[in-house]
């Protein structure tokens, strides 16, 4: 019996290897494995993979956004030698060098989510922190008529994310005269500090009218906060995560700007498989811009598992 | 007055400094509602300072209490998620947080391995264990009887503040009026000494590790229960926070010295700082360096004051 169970999972083996063998793969890098966000990019990345007939690896740090396990995990893939990669570097600046390994080791590098700030790329796929951030912003301006109170629960400061959405929140209040922000606070993008921070701020503000979050889980972690102590106001946040979309669902959240992970894996793995077999690929890929409100939402409450990749004439080309 | 109880009014007094230099420079910070707030978010931290204040004692440490934390409220959550089961999900956190301590105290008494190595493995075990258990997704939305272990009052006081002020009060005679507590505070001093007097050493400090893990899956019930939500990473970042309430607390890592109460205190003192700095909107950027600061400052007040409160009562007779 352990006799049959051993030459069973042998020949599984043996066959997953010749099939590695003889098929195409791509090198995905994600920066974690605790954000839904890069669950739904590793999602679509085997989606379009498997609909072009190759293979993903997942390179994901077991410590989150680790830069020398990132780094490792390059070396790697540079003696493997992978058809393509597939990049979303755990630091912009710090992984630079790594991505010149790839390079000199001729493998094309599909950029995508946090724009490198070096390093040769085939294509870059992403959306704007600051467009997502400005354009939900304006949803919760629209809402509150021009006028009220609002709170911003940053993310971590430094971070590049974090510092774009800021930028693209106060644009929107700026472009309202009859907003004031009454307070900037950073959550960490964390839901437990962005429901302690938003506990501490309601003490100083009871009246406020709304609450900017640069991500979901702050958002919901503000959401519980007013519940818990008895206030309301009109809170979004970015990312169109799941339970966003439960809570937009259900009225009591307004909106999400939606980064579209998914999409991204999508896209990223289909033009790193067409320039490995020499088709023509576009430089850059901006996914537009959608905030995901009452009137949308649907699309957004079918799993990611369940969601198929868009076709190659429809994927947005710049 | 002994040395010990100086020392406890000095770091009590540290905090009252700290209480009246926010009441000065913000209006709110002494209503009722913000008290209130400061003590429930205090409260997550000191059940899991708590447990690992006895680990302390005895010379110990426990890294594994946020990794704890992580993989017993995801496997918690998604039970319930799964089954609407309050008390299932209940049981199986606090039984999970235990039974990961009992490993710690069986790898330390037992095996003889250092509590720093054995623990920081233990960390990676479980927090390997979360992150493959949840797969990058979270689990939220629970029962609203369990969640009222989180959000609830009784007689207008939270339910976290509450079980806070149990657990310090029953922590607090277990180690100061119990047989048990008193050869944990021995173990810590001389393990040498405490095992020729006859204190069964590797009994007790199995017994500490498992209460660590203990009061570890309660937390992690009442943070399910607060956060109506678990991920895998859920208390990766809480682990030095707790061991920093309980050293301001005045436990010694040489174990042997060091309360409940202390721990307590050095909880509320890193709650407070938050707390003041979100009412004093101080800038985002600045944040991590006032942290950093009022740590230092309130912890030479606390020193200071100690030393001169002991000599007085060393005078004094």
């Amino acid at each position: 019996m352990r006799r049959t169970l051993l030459f069973a999972v042998l020949g599984m083996l043996a066959a997953a290897g010749t099939a590695r063998a003889d098929g195409e793969t791509v090198a995905v890098f994600t920066k974690n494995q605790t954000n839904p966000f890069f669950a739904a990019e590793r999602v679509g990345a085997e989606r379009a993979a498997a609909a072009m007939g190759a293979h993903v690896i997942q390179y994901v740090p077991t410590k989150p956004d680790s830069i020398p396990e990132q780094l490792s995990e390059i070396d790697d893939v540079v003696v493997k030698k992978p058809s393509a990669v597939v990049f979303v570097p755990v630091d912009y600046k710090a992984m630079v060098p790594g991505v010149q390994r790839l390079n000199a080791a001729g493998i094309p590098v599909v950029n995508i989510t946090d724009r490198s700030a070096g390093g040769d790329f085939v294509a870059f796929v992403g959306a704007s922190d600051y467009e997502i951030a400005k354009m939900t912003a304006r949803r919760l301006m629209h809402a509150l008529g021009g006028k009220g109170k609002v709170i911003i629960l940053e993310g971590v400061r430094g971070a590049l994310t974090a510092q774009d959405r800021l930028r693209g929140f106060k644009d929107a209040i700026a472009e309202n005269p009859g907003v004031t922000l009454v307070a900037s606070q950073p959550g960490n993008y964390q839901r437990l500090q962005g429901m302690q921070v938003m506990e501490n701020l309601l003490q100083a503000h009871p009246d406020v009218d709304g609450v900017l979050a640069a991500n979901d889980a702050m958002a919901i972690g503000a959401l519980d906060a007013l519940a818990d102590s008895g206030h309301s106001a009109q809170v979004i946040g970015i990312n169109a995560t799941r339970e966003a979309i439960d809570a937009i669902k259900a009225g009591k959240m307004l909106a999400s700007g939606d980064y579209n992970g998914f999409l991204q894996g999508c896209i990223g793995t289909m033009i790193a498989l067409r320039a490995a077999r020499h088709e023509s690929v576009p430089k850059s890929v901006a996914l537009p811009v959608v905030v995901v409100d009452k009137s949308n939402y649907q699309p957004y409450a079918v799993p990611v598992e369940k969601r198929a990749c868009p076709k190659w004439e429809d994927v947005p080309q710049h | 007055m002994s040395r010990a109880l100086a020392q406890l009014l000095a770091r009590v007094l540290a905090v009252l400094a700290l209480c009246a230099v926010l009441a000065l420079l913000s209006d709110v910070f002494l209503t009722r509602g913000n008290i209130v707030n400061v003590l429930r978010q205090t409260s997550l931290l000191f059940f899991l300072a708590s447990g690992l204040t006895l680990v302390v004692l005895t010379a110990g440490l426990d890294l594994s209490v946020g990794a704890n934390i992580s993989l017993a409220a995801c496997v918690a959550g998604t039970a319930m998620k799964a089954t609407g089961e309050p008390l299932l999900g209940a049981a199986l956190g606090l039984g999970i947080g235990a039974a990961v301590g009992l490993c710690n105290g069986l790898m330390v008494a037992l095996l003889r391995i250092p509590s720093f190595i054995a623990t920081y493995g233990m960390l990676w075990v479980l927090q390997g264990a979360a992150y493959a258990y949840m797969a990058g997704q979270p689990v939220y939305g629970f029962p609203r009887a369990f969640r009222l272990i989180g959000v609830g009052t009784v007689g207008g006081i939270p339910v976290p503040i509450l079980l806070m002020a149990a657990v310090l009060a029953l922590g607090s005679v277990f180690t100061a009026r119990t047989i048990w507590g008193q050869q944990i505070y021995a173990i810590g001093a001389n393990a040498t000494a405490a095992r020729l007097s006859g204190v069964p050493v590797k009994r007790r400090l199995i017994l500490v590790y498992l209460l660590s893990g203990a009061t570890t899956g309660l937390a992690a019930l009442i943070f399910l229960a607060r956060l109506n939500s678990a991920e895998a990473d859920i208390g990766g970042e809480l682990t030095l926070p707790a061991i920093a309430a309980v050293l301001i607390g005045g436990a010694s890592l040489f174990g042997g010295v060091g309360s409940l109460f202390g721990t307590f205190i050095g909880a509320l003192l890193l709650t407070l700082v938050l707390n003041g700095m979100n009412l004093l909107e101080v800038d985002a950027r600045w944040q991590p360096f006032v942290t950093g600061a009022i740590i230092l400052a309130a912890v030479w007040i606390d020193m200071r004051t100690g030393r001169m409160f002991a000599a007085r009562a060393e005078k004094g007779g």
